[in-house]
């Protein structure tokens, strides 16, 4: 990597940044839908994550008091991840809902097979409540298929 | 109350509830890996109620001083008061690292989000590193 790039640590200059392979999302295994693996969660039921070209879209079902809560649909930013997965160059997610009342930035990676997700909410009311971090992990939802008939 | 999630729905003293217990996160936190390329070690400090970060990152022949950075604090739930997390950006110019830290087992995970803004063609990346207090009890 040449030097003349700036820097504010030896990372910035990892020659991995400049390799194609980095700047070229294959989020493969991040896409598809994925359930909470603590089915008492009082947080996120399952989240779904779709790819459309470039783009990457993330849909959460929050577990509401009568049912799911569907967050605003949002696209996330896909990031090289450094730390690889069984070998494989990976990629994190990160995106931000915004609800009006309360702000999640959320970034979401696979590790060894399990979406994790954290989140630092902030809230925008005036309601009293702490802006805070959660963290939750999410297995992939098994396929449904159709028996032959 | 307004909420995205049931957790989000809790009992709370109204908007004047209280100071946050800052205590867990004030010192000099050093990075458990010595052979990172990044950050090194940060020292958050307080003053006036307010916590700020300073980070050290590894250069090629020295220690890079990021200087100071006010933190967003976080706790581990909405009726909590005990700090336990945190954000703050650095903007670079070149490029901007938002750092997200949260602490576990008294350790604290801090997640890197490095975006790069100058035309070097570098990929943004996402480094996640873990960090000891230094407190000489042991």
């Amino acid at each position: 990597m040449p030097q003349s790039f700036e820097f504010k640590q030896s990372g910035h200059l990892n020659p991995a940044l400049t390799d194609p392979s980095a700047r070229t999302p294959n989020a493969a295994g991040l896409l598809g839908r994925w359930r909470n693996t603590n089915r008492e969660t009082r947080g996120i039921a399952e989240i779904v994550i779709e790819q459309t070209g470039d783009k990457f879209i993330v849909g959460v079902n929050g577990v509401g008091a009568d049912g799911l809560i569907a967050w605003p649909k949002t696209e996330a930013k896909a990031l090289a991840n450094l730390e690889e997965e069984a070998g494989q160059r990976t990629f994190a997610l990160a995106a931000t809902f915004d609800f009006g009342f309360m702000r999640a930035e959320t970034h979401l990676r696979v590790n060894k097979g399990v979406l994790v997700i954290v989140e630092f909410n902030t809230f925008l009311d005036d309601s009293g409540r702490s802006d805070y971090v959660n963290r939750e992990f999410f297995s992939r939802a098994a396929v449904e298929r159709t028996s032959p008939s | 109350m307004r909420f995205a999630q049931l957790c989000d729905r809790v009992e709370t003293g109204g908007a004047a509830a209280g100071t946050l217990d800052l205590a867990a996160l004030p010192g000099t936190w050093v990075n458990s890996n010595p052979s990172t390329n990044g950050i090194a070690r940060m020292l958050v400090s307080e003053a006036g109620g307010r916590l700020a970060l300073r980070v050290y990152a590894i250069g090629p022949d020295a220690l890079m001083d990021w200087g100071e950075a006010e933190l967003h604090l976080f706790t581990s739930s909405p009726s909590s008061r005990v700090a336990a997390g945190f954000t703050c950006l650095y903007d670079f110019g070149f490029a901007e690292t938002r750092l997200q830290g949260m602490i576990m087992k008294g350790l604290l995970v801090l997640s890197q989000f490095h975006r790069f803004k100058d035309e070097s063609r570098r990929a943004d990346y996402f480094v996640r590193e873990y960090f000891a207090l230094t407190h000489g009890r042991f």
